[in-house]
């Protein structure tokens, strides 16, 4: 006989989901962060906290006497967020980005940031690492390939379940989300003479799995007791807020965004390479092509192998192949992706990886329907075209970017690029622990 | 009640353990068996009787739940509580593992090949449904990962002639997943059960599936008939055996030589059932055929017909035997 607890249902063991503590937003959590066991009661709890009650808390806190309680309110928009908005309003991109801001600072946001900034940061970061590996290459077996770092969902699945296989690879430069979180709390906090505990950090992000990046440990000051970011709310959430205020776009003002340098800074919106996730690929191709080989390469083919989530770009000189380099998105391309490194069949020295399939602009954060759960083609779609609509700039050029490399970090070979631009990986591979009954 | 079951051999194939699948090779020559000692073995004739050909020790850390045949019979899969699924090669008389696909939480509970042999799907506890795609240099690919159950799923099984899975699971309901677009989805969801569905097997053509449950039921279903354009599958329940199992049934397996049905219990038992010829097919009739009670001394966790000689029919059970039955047809 097999044992009673499978013979009748009624004594059928509950099934513990951490799901359940927090209701809707833990089910939109990329496949990677979506296991049992992956987030722990506090995370959970964090993670719940990040929500728009939290925020209309803050923002009522500064409307009452006590002084003490009152914060300098500081948003970071990201970029994948702003065609979200651009659809949404039935406006071009910059013009959105503009009423969003409005509206943001109609609530008592002070200040409202684009993270195409810090993006450049951690793109530039990920370019001169990737040399470095790369030059490492025969005698480090760690050094290559080399995964991107940008994705939440991606780190912790390398932390928790991937382990020593996977997290040697990983780039350690900091994520876009992560260095504007430190460029708020760390620089921009100082030019305007405030100690961090007094600004709150709101991320607009198209993504949950952000929510957690910014639990990390790794981006939290001690000292201080201050997160580097305090709260993300995705676009979803904005838009939702916007509606339960019965907000009309038309009667919004366009509101330029502010600059972390202040006055000094661009009033046109542009954004990096690729097609909506920063495009840390394109850019650490091209900046590769040109430092190790001497080539501009202007235009990128991509070869769409299995499913449009896998797709390898390779550089080729007089039928030698010099360089190859894969994208690839979503939870059953990583599986493909693990199985080869297992097997050291991995012919990359490059994979960009990222949770959510279509890239971060199909964060489900803002993609998805709200009949069905899965993501609307046709918002994406939309999305895609208003981000390719933005004039393409290259971190190299941007001006903000060496006079912050030269104010705040103080060189770009400074002993604080470690500790402001790049962060560590822990391995904490959890043993698959028996639960006290068996199933069969 | 017609016994026309009769023992041609009792195997003691994982002693001190449970034996918790029989699974044969395509041409029918050999058995392989699996269980709670983490060890494959297969069995095969030699003269008149069936003895042990190899064993497959180290591949597995924790009970090997299932086993398939590739359908050139040239590959194994084996599927492990370890929470790994291991691809073996055949190699004259033994065999070789190739590689491990991991990548499942927890413990995997089945494994099957497609019939096209490029395509392999296991599931687990973690409810997930995990297809991979092979190619001619056995390299491996994942295709999808579907999380339509809620709950832990048992069985997967194959169409035997489209390219359709069906996945069977702890929350009662049977799912059946076609490629759409470049993913794979559920796109029928049937219930009925009360409880656990344990196993499920399509017959011949593939018209029909019988599933088995933890309810004491056996049920079958039919396709119905495409909606014009949208390529919908739709399943019906056409027909529920209940009264005859006393308790669980774990197993369910359809002869695609005879249409016979047969049956594993949790009351010891394994059952033969024949559909009735003259009833309409959108309405089957089952009759029991053959009932040998006492087949093994605990839960009979697994049946299987031999693919090339009639009548053969292969169980095991928690008693850790395999038993090899004859089923003749009453005159």
């Amino acid at each position: 006989m097999k044992p009673f607890w499978d013979q009748n249902s009624f004594l059928r063991p509950v099934s513990f989901h951490s799901c359940q503590v927090n209701g809707g937003s833990q089910q939109l959590l990329s496949a990677c962060l979506s296991c049992d066991g992956c987030l722990s009661e506090e995370e959970n709890l964090k993670i719940s906290q990040q929500s728009l009650e939290e925020v209309e808390r803050v923002l009522a806190l500064n409307k009452k006497c006590d002084v003490s309680k009152h914060k300098v309110l500081v948003a970071s928009v990201c970029p994948q967020s702003l065609p979200f908005f651009a659809v949404k309003f039935g406006l071009d991109i910059s013009e959105a980005a503009c009423k969003l801001c409005c509206f943001l600072k109609s609530l008592g946001v002070h200040y409202v940031f684009d993270t195409t900034l810090a993006a450049g940061f951690s793109i530039l970061e990920s370019q001169k690492e990737f040399i470095l590996r790369y030059h490492r290459r025969n005698h480090d077996s760690h050094a290559l390939p080399m995964f991107t770092s940008c994705c939440p969902g991606w780190i912790r699945y390398s932390e928790r379940v991937l382990g020593s296989l996977v997290t040697p690879h990983i780039c350690t430069a900091r994520s876009p989300q992560q260095i504007m979180g430190c460029l708020v709390k760390d620089y921009f906090s100082t030019q305007q003479k405030l100690s961090p505990e007094k600004l709150y950090h709101l991320v607009v992000a198209p993504c949950f799995d952000k929510k957690l990046e910014a639990v990390r440990e790794e981006f939290y000051n001690s000292l201080l007791e201050t997160r580097d970011v305090d709260c993300v709310l995705t676009s979803g959430e904005i838009y939702y807020l916007m509606e339960r205020r019965k907000i009309i776009v038309e009667e919004l003002d366009l509101v330029p965004l502010d600059h972390v340098l202040g006055e000094t800074g661009d009033s046109v919106l542009v954004r990096h390479e690729g097609r909506g996730s920063e495009g840390f690929l394109e850019h650490i191709f091209k900046h590769a092509a040109k430092e190790l080989f001497g080539l501009d390469v202007h235009e990128i083919t991509y070869k769409t192998l299995r499913n449009r989530d896998f797709q390898e770009v390779t550089l080729e000189r007089d039928g030698e192949t010099l360089l190859q380099f894969a994208a690839v998105y979503g939870f059953r391309n990583i599986q493909t992706l693990v199985h080869r490194m297992r097997k050291g069949h991995v012919p990359y020295q490059l994979v960009e990886v990222l949770s959510c399939p279509g890239g971060c602009l199909s964060g489900r954060g803002q993609a998805e329907s709200e009949k069905e759960h899965r993501v609307d083609k046709a918002l994406v779609q939309q999305m895609e075209e208003a981000y390719s609509s933005l004039p393409v700039r290259l971190p190299e050029v941007n001006p903000v970017l060496h006079t912050l490399y030269q104010d705040w970090v103080e060189g770009q070979d400074s002993s604080h690029v470690s500790s402001l631009l790049h962060t560590q990986y822990r391995n904490q591979s959890q043993s698959h622990s028996q639960p006290i009954y068996m199933q069969w | 009640m017609k016994e026309s079951l009769s023992l041609v051999q009792r195997l003691s194939a994982h002693p001190d353990s449970r034996c918790w699948f029989v699974s044969w090779s395509p041409n029918g020559t050999l058995l392989a068996s699996c269980g709670g000692d983490k060890a494959i073995r297969i069995w095969g004739k030699e003269g008149e009787s069936w003895v042990c050909k190899s064993v497959l020790q180290d591949g597995h850390q924790r009970t090997v739940r299932k086993v398939a045949w590739s359908p050139c019979g040239n590959y194994l899969a084996s599927a492990s509580f370890d929470a790994t699924t291991c691809i073996w090669k055949k190699k004259s008389d033994e065999f070789e593992s190739l590689t491990v696909l991991e990548g499942h939480e927890n413990e995997v509970k089945c494994v099957a090949w497609a019939p096209s042999g490029n395509l392999l799907a296991t599931c687990s506890r973690d409810k997930s449904v995990w297809v991979w795609e092979v190619d001619e240099e056995d390299e491996y690919e994942c295709v999808t990962v579907v999380n339509s159950h809620t709950q832990d799923v048992k069985h997967v099984v194959w169409h035997p002639t489209q390219e359709l899975l069906a996945s069977a699971s702890y929350d009662n309901n049977i799912c059946v997943y076609k490629e759409e677009d470049d993913d794979w989805e559920c796109r029928a969801t049937l219930t009925g059960h009360t409880s656990t569905v344990w196993s499920l097997s399509f017959d011949a053509t593939g018209q029909k599936l019988a599933s088995c449950s933890d309810d004491r039921t056996v049920k079958i279903w039919r396709e119905c008939p495409a909606e014009s354009g949208q390529g919908d599958v739709s399943w019906k329940c056409v027909c529920t055996l209940s009264g005859y199992h006393s308790r669980t049934v774990y197993d369910v397996a359809w002869c695609h030589l005879t249409g016979a049905l047969a049956t594993a219990c949790g009351d010891d038992a394994v059952r033969v059932f024949k559909e009735d010829e003259t009833a309409d097919p959108e309405q089957p009739v089952f009759s029991l055929a053959a009932h040998m009670a006492k087949a093994h001394s605990q839960d009979v966790n697994c049946v299987a017909w031999n693919p090339k000689e009639a009548g053969l029919l292969a169980s095991c059970s928690d008693d850790g035997d395999i038993a090899i039955w004859r089923f003749q047809e009453e005159d």
